[in-house]
């Protein structure tokens, strides 16, 4: 069936839209407390993103309805078996969240700081969570004969693991910093530009330490295609230096591209590692849960099919329209956030 | 508390606070649409004000509603994972749906609604307010589809232990979502409308200086609250008897008994379900016909006010009555409190299922251990997100429009912005 292609190339689009979008949020979020010298500039910064903030989280919201949808057989298995990192993961976004759209709503001082100390958290608990749960993924779950599992937070403390975290972290802070320096002009826009170079740096270090682990670990051995997940890692490593040097050379929206696509390669790399698995067991290599056992049936994914035809395009197209209306730098839009 | 009455307990304060805050957001969209296409129309400044006024407290209501429709949306997946594992094929779809057909572009559009002021055309720019109303009000058919199959089940056929659907159109168009719809939305309606005459009715209250801006705003408020509420509530009656024929022990528990003679009582439905499903105790807490009492009595209570309000409007009495602000103000709360009424009568009047007949709430439950920290951590940050959500919005509202943030102007109580900044 073209279910089987379909589905998981959309849902792995909308994973990918969601980390290259809301991990610029994530980015500026974590450095709008060290890079915003007053509350002029913290502002100035948190409305770079400001138009498309809202549009931004949408795409895990949509991620995980196509996933309840279209891999009910995942969905259930997935989030429960990772319960302690998702929530955690889920507090940080809504903390996050709700910081971001309600610091500017204060005028006390006081009041702001304290909103700022929650955008940072709210940035750097999903940086973090999302790059736990994909190595977490990519390394395997004890899943067992139902396919179901259950992990705690001492599954997440894996070198592996820990390592594709910290790179995730980096990423998404380049990510933001290049999307600041892109969007931004200025004093805080050289700035950004600056601590992204060094990001960018430190992430290509993370990610290279990703591949020697994964190769030096037990790691390995869960994945199906370890070629595939090795060139990813290795284009994330390349994508990440070409970055670095754009941003360098002050090509600062070829450079917001280049974190970009860094920004979504680790979706790539579950994707290209575990394909055609969804769920892979960290035990025996070669065994999991199939992506086709976990998709809902026939006649569901039909229906779903009719509407994703005439909505994904819209929907991306609404979101295309957001950044053509909003093309102008910051500063040129009323200042909100 | 048992395992199951934790996650129980998670999943009611995650939907507890999420409508709460989203029977707002829908209440007050369609004002705000309204008011934004009559200024796109006349272009008076009122119209501009009024729009970006009761716009702010809209836009900061909106924060808690989506958050919280975050944790929502995983919910099911973390707490409940055997619903998917049941129910996947069918129950899947309609969330699926509503966040591709209807979330995803509100979210977009109000984000470029909110930065909009000053940038877009005036026709781009309520046309903006205009799908993100309708997107809303997508949403809530999305989710009442999904919440229509756990009350009542249609449309699909289970072999081994799983449900496939079979009839779309049926789910579609199950008369316990499309009833409960139109309940939910009217009763939206209502507290947007009774909100917006009661914040107009604090500052005829404290005789602030914007009288002609809060008098239109009652206006509309009442003009939209006083159907709405008669709707809601025809709509709640229209409703019992699907009940009676679809969950008999949740209109037993209400009513004592669910035929005419009064001879079918709540053992005697229990009698009929043990026969049916097997053994086990189908009678949900006694206190969910507390929880109907409270919210009829606050529908009753509502319509009769604003029917009073509307009909003071005549001659602008209400603004020389000072006693009807006090009650309309005093009202505010009530549609809230309805509200949760509703709910709980709605879901803890179907335990012990999860889908109704078919799967126990204690079949649903993910194998996860205790919920004791996640619990705590997600109603502590409710909570306090909460509580500063509505701080701000009890704010905005007593500054009134002239310390509205929205649109880019008078943060600090200048001068409006004249309405040429909207410009084409």
């Amino acid at each position: 069936m073209t279910f089987g292609l379909v589905w998981p190339a959309l849902l792995g689009l909308l994973l990918a839209g969601y980390f290259g979008l809301a991990g610029f949020d994530y980015g500026v979020q974590m450095l709008t407390p060290c890079l915003g010298r007053d509350d002029r500039e913290r502002r100035a910064l948190l409305n770079a993103f400001g138009p498309f903030f809202l549009g931004n989280e949408v795409w895990l919201v949509a991620a995980a309805g196509v996933l309840f949808g279209a891999f009910p057989f995942l969905e259930g298995r997935l989030l429960s078996g990772m319960y302690f990192p998702f929530a955690a993961i889920l507090a940080g976004i809504v903390v996050g969240n709700a910081a971001v759209q309600l610091r500017s709503r204060h005028r006390g001082a006081s009041a702001r700081r304290l909103w700022d100390g929650l955008i940072f958290l709210g940035g750097l608990v999903p940086a973090v969570g999302w790059g736990l749960v994909t190595g977490r993924l990519l390394a395997g779950v004890p899943l067992d004969a139902r396919n179901v599992f259950s992990i705690g937070p001492a599954d997440l403390l894996h070198p592996f693991v820990l390592l594709c975290g910290a790179t995730t972290t980096a990423v998404f802070l380049a990510h933001g910093a290049a999307f600041l320096a892109w969007r931004t002009g200025g004093e805080p826009g050289a700035r950004a530009a600056r601590a992204g170079c060094r990001a960018l740096l430190v992430a290509a270090v993370a990610a290279a330490a990703v591949l020697v682990t994964g190769f030096l670990s037990s790691a390995r051995h869960a994945l199906v295609n370890p070629w595939s997940a090795l060139a990813t890692g290795a284009a994330l490593v390349v994508v990440l230096l070409t970055g670095a040097a754009l941003l360098r050379a002050g090509r600062t929206g070829r450079a917001f591209a280049a974190t970009s696509c860094a920004a979504a390669l680790p979706v790539v790399a579950l994707g290209a590692g575990l394909h055609p698995f969804a769920l892979v067991t960290s035990g025996t290599p070669g065994a999991g849960l199939r992506l086709a056992e976990a998709m809902a049936e026939a006649g569901t994914l039909r229906i779903l099919t009719v509407f994703a035809a005439v909505m994904v395009p819209l929907m991306v197209l609404s979101q295309v329209w957001n950044w053509w209306m909003f093309r102008d730098r910051a500063g040129r839009t009323r200042t909100y956030l | 508390m048992t395992d199951e009455t934790l996650a129980r307990l998670q999943f009611a304060t995650t939907a507890g606070f999420h409508w709460l805050f989203v029977m707002l957001t829908l209440g007050l969209a369609p004002l705000i649409a309204v008011m934004h296409t009559r200024h796109a129309l006349r272009g008076t400044p009122l119209l501009e004000r009024m729009t970006r006024f009761w716009g702010q407290i809209y836009v900061v209501n909106y924060v808690l509603g989506v958050v919280t429709g975050l944790v929502m949306e995983f919910q099911f997946g973390l707490a409940w994972s055997g619903l998917a594992e049941y129910a996947g094929n069918v129950f899947g779809a309609p969330l699926a749906l509503e966040t591709i057909v209807a979330f995803f572009a509100e979210s977009t559009f109000l984000g470029m609604w909110i930065f909009g002021w000053g940038k877009l055309p005036k026709a781009v720019h309520v046309t903006l307010i205009w799908l993100v109303t309708l997107t809303a009000y997508a949403s809530a058919y999305w989710i009442m589809v999904a919440n229509g199959f756990l009350q009542h089940p249609v449309g699909h056929e289970v072999r081994g232990g799983v449900a496939y659907l079979t009839d779309f159109g049926a789910l579609l168009t199950n008369p316990n979502a499309i009833n409960a719809l139109v309940h939910a939305a009217t009763a939206a309606l209502m507290t947007g409308g009774v909100f917006v005459a009661g914040v107009s009715s604090y500052h005829f209250l404290k005789r602030t200086a914007e009288r002609e801006f809060f008098r239109a705003s009652l206006r509309l408020g009442l003009f939209v609250a006083t159907p709405a509420a008669f709707v809601a509530l025809y709509y709640g009656f229209v409703q019992i008897p699907t009940l009676v024929d679809t969950q008999p022990m949740k209109a037993a528990t209400l009513q004592g008994h669910i035929d005419d003679l009064g001879s079918l009582r709540v053992e005697d439905v229990q009698a009929h379900l043990v026969q049916r499903f097997g053994a086990g105790d189908y009678r949900p807490p006694a206190w969910i016909a507390t929880a109907f009492d409270v919210m009829q009595d606050a529908g009753y209570l509502i319509f009769l006010l604003v029917v009073v309000a509307l009909v003071l409007l005549h001659r602008d009495w209400y603004l020389r009555f000072r006693p009807a602000a006090y009650l309309m103000l005093v009202a505010v709360p009530l549609p809230f409190v309805a509200a949760l009424g509703g709910w709980l009568l709605r879901e803890v009047g179907r335990q012990p299922w999860a889908v109704y007949g078919e799967l126990t709430a204690a079949a649903a439950r993910s194998p996860v251990g205790s919920m004791t920290a996640s619990l705590v951590l997600f109603c502590g940050v409710f909570l306090a997100l909460a509580v500063a959500d509505v701080a701000l919005i009890v704010r905005y509202a007593r500054r009134g429009p002239a310390g509205t943030d929205l649109g880019g102007a008078s943060g600090d109580g200048q001068p409006e912005r004249p309405a040429s900044s909207l410009a084409l």
